[in-house]
């Protein structure tokens, strides 16, 4: 079942061309990566399957719902984890979580239930009453990827979402991912970080100026073929679709 | 040259260079460029007004001075943005007042240089088209050699009002010595007024006024004194580095009733908890009531008439607005909540019901005050209180209409500044004039009341016309 499709968007910002037709399909249970330089698009892209943006040109859906049209209605059943973006600093981790569960309607058992566990699963427990803006880095990532998780959507849009966590943090959050795709949900990854897509991703695209150059299977590379290389060389020789 | 002076000789070139850069890619070099020809012009045209209804120049002088002083004041408050202010009122921006995390330079000399370049900023782009805005009515005075020495009164008074402010924040760094001082402070300034002393021949403006030299020296050398201490006393990282606290969040919203998503209740609890807390909506209406007060004062020490107290108060500080506008926008912006289910509308519209919970309790305050403080007829204090409510409500729509919810962007950008300064003038100086030199009879009373009623509603209409607008091109990107 196709869980995020982008059939030929385009996205101007004045003399930009940020997306210039990119197509794309996503389906359930699967783990889509986009990979690309920086600037080719990825943001752009995540902003306008997460009605943030709305495109110059073509068509989307997203869980069954036209981003365009609904944006808030696309943000009600996905995740976003945006890149680099700090929870809210004079509101305490426990209280952003209470924020995120009033505008998502969430049982309150059930929102104090996912809280622990995600509080145990990232070991941030004893930070629940500190103010955003006095935790480090890698603790607000924590606060944030919790976030994106409460509702347990059926799809996430992730951009770099390990940024800032320790190597153990890394690694439960990657397993808790590959978990989440066994579930059936599908996940939609925006990364630099080749190692990562190579280990998590069923399926990679890779962009450029704007454009789908290429699309892999990481399971599916020869012996001796990398995903960084197969990167490179769609990059750097003009691969097209 | 020493390795200091080499050090601060770098330094200020290198913000004057950053705070042009910062302004003209903001808002486009050409637009930045002829803000001073706007600020000209606005001031030709209030000087204009004042010569017309038959003000003397040196009135004007005088009033002019009392306005650099409050603005002065208000530009002091930068100290009110400790560590984590700054960030959120400039955004992700990396400053070089930022850089002593990175480089040997302590916050002190940072945050000083800093001062100093605001202080040439300001001189340069308001003070300079200030005093040529004021040069016809010299003229007419003949009193046209002295626009220089208007200028630099007119600078240092601008100091002497950004470093009252700046020390006294300072001082409140300093816990519980630190405050004792600054109230010491207060009560001696207290004294000497109640003495029947002129502190006016302490400020910069008695050398303009024919004070003399020494009284207005002794003062400024003072006010130096006190910007040095003050630097030195300032501690940045005064705040707790881990701030912990309950869960606020759902108890606030509870009581708000009409907050359904807890954006209002998330609202307030920005300006709570950020630096200076709620004080700051305080003390930047007390600048507004302080500026009135002293204008109240003078016209009936120039003209003989008593001025309204309802209608003048009642007109002024409806523009706390834009104050209490920009601390409630300080700390988000609406792409914030793009991850999450919440329509752009509803978060502009949980900004306008933390304006009404924050702004209009404060602006009435200071309102009641002054009717208290000076007295008011009955039925001039109720029209006084509906204009004040209606313009604040005005004022609010007025802003969020040209601006988004983007705090601050007015003040350097020319068009908006205009489109600003001329929305709000039209209901203003009508009120104003009305307020300061006329007596109110009950028909005009009752027009300057609905006035506030109809002002209001407009202020609700420009904000709802505006929405649509500004979430339509939230989302073209």
């Amino acid at each position: 079942m196709t869980a995020i499709r982008a059939d030929d968007i385009s996205k101007d910002y004045g003399e930009v061309h940020a997306l210039d037709g990119l197509s794309l399909t996503v389906d359930s249970g699967e783990f889509f990566g986009l990979l690309g330089p920086n600037g080719a698009g990825k943001t752009t892209t995540i902003q306008l399957l997460t009605g943030q943006l709305v495109p110059d040109a073509g068509t989307m859906e997203v869980l069954g719902v036209d981003p365009a049209a609904e944006p808030v209605e696309v943000r009600r059943n996905v995740g976003i984890l945006p890149e680099q973006e700090s929870p809210p600093s004079f509101l305490t981790p426990r209280e952003y979580f209470d924020f995120v569960g009033t505008v998502r309607d969430l049982d309150r058992e059930v929102l104090l239930d996912r809280v622990d566990t995600w509080t145990d699963r990232l070991d941030f427990a004893e930070k629940l009453d500190t103010l955003n803006t006095d935790l480090s880095r890698g603790q607000q990532q924590k606060v944030m990827l919790t976030a994106t998780f409460l509702h347990e959507p059926a799809a996430v849009f992730i951009d770099e979402p390990l940024v800032n966590l320790d190597p153990i943090m890394q690694e439960r959050v990657k397993r808790y991912l590959e978990g989440y795709v066994d579930n059936g949900n599908a996940i939609f990854l925006s990364t630099h970080d080749i190692e990562v897509a190579e280990r998590l991703c069923s399926h990679v695209g890779i962009v450029r100026e704007g454009r789908l150059v290429a699309e892999r299977k990481p399971g599916s590379l020869s012996d001796g073929e990398s995903l960084l290389d197969t990167f490179v060389a769609d990059v750097e020789g003009g691969a097209t679709l | 040259m020493s390795a200091d002076r080499r050090v601060t000789a770098t330094l200020l070139p290198v913000m004057i260079r950053e705070e042009w850069r910062l302004h003209s890619t903001l808002f486009g070099g050409r637009r930045f460029a002829v803000f001073p020809v706007l600020i000209a012009l606005a001031s030709a045209g209030m000087v204009w007004l004042l010569v017309f209804t038959g003000t003397a120049p040196a009135t004007i002088a005088l009033w002019l001075h009392l306005l650099v002083f409050a603005f002065g004041l208000y530009t002091g408050s930068v100290g009110l943005i400790g560590r984590d202010g700054m960030r959120d009122l400039l955004g992700d921006l990396s400053l070089v007042l930022f850089s002593a995390r990175t480089l040997p330079l302590s916050q002190r000399r940072l945050l000083g240089t800093f001062l100093v370049k605001d202080i040439i900023y300001y001189a340069v782009l308001f003070l300079v088209p200030l005093t040529v805005a004021y040069a016809p009515a010299a003229a007419t005075a003949g009193d046209l050699a002295r626009l220089p020495l208007l200028w630099l009164t007119l600078t240092g008074t601008f100091v002497v009002g950004l470093v009252v402010t700046f020390s006294a924040i300072s001082a409140r760094t300093r816990g519980r010595a630190g405050t004792a001082v600054l109230l010491a402070g207060a009560v001696l300034v207290g004294l000497a007024w109640a003495t029947g002393i002129n502190l006016l021949d302490w400020l910069p403006y008695g050398f303009y006024n024919g004070a003399g030299g020494v009284t207005p020296a002794v003062g400024f050398l003072a006010t130096l004194g006190i910007a040095a201490v003050g630097l030195a006393a300032f501690d940045p990282t005064s705040e707790s580095t881990s701030r912990t606290t309950g869960p606020d969040l759902l108890r606030w919203q509870r009581r708000l009733r009409y907050d359904s998503d807890g954006l209002v209740a998330k609202s307030l609890i920005d300006v709570a908890r950020s630096s200076g807390g709620v004080w700051k909506v305080v003390f930047s209406g007390a600048i507004l009531f302080a500026v009135t007060a002293g204008l109240v004062e003078l016209v009936e020490t120039i003209t003989g008439l008593e001025p309204s107290t309802g209608l003048s108060f009642g007109a002024v500080l409806g523009l706390t607005s834009f104050t209490t506008y920009n601390w409630v926008t300080q700390f988000d912006d609406p792409d914030t909540y793009l991850h999450h289910p919440i329509a752009t509308a509803a978060v502009f519209e949980a900004k306008f019901r933390s304006f009404l919970v924050l702004g209009l309790p404060t602006v009435l305050g200071y309102y009641l005050l002054a009717v208290g403080l000076w007295g008011e007829r009955a039925l001039v204090a109720v029209a006084g209180g509906v204009l004040v409510v209606g313009l604040s409500i005005y004022l609010f729509g007025l802003t969020v209409a040209l601006t988004g919810l983007e705090p601050n962007t007015f003040l350097f950008d020319t068009a908006r500044f205009a489109a600003f300064s001329i929305g709000s003038a039209v209901p203003l100086v009508p009120v104003l004039i009305v307020g300061f030199v006329v007596e109110p009879s009950p028909g005009l009373l009752a027009l300057l009341a609905a006035t506030g009623v109809v002002l209001g509603l407009g202020g609700v209409g420009l904000f709802r016309w505006s929405v649509p607008r500004w979430t339509e091109r939230f989302r073209m990107g």
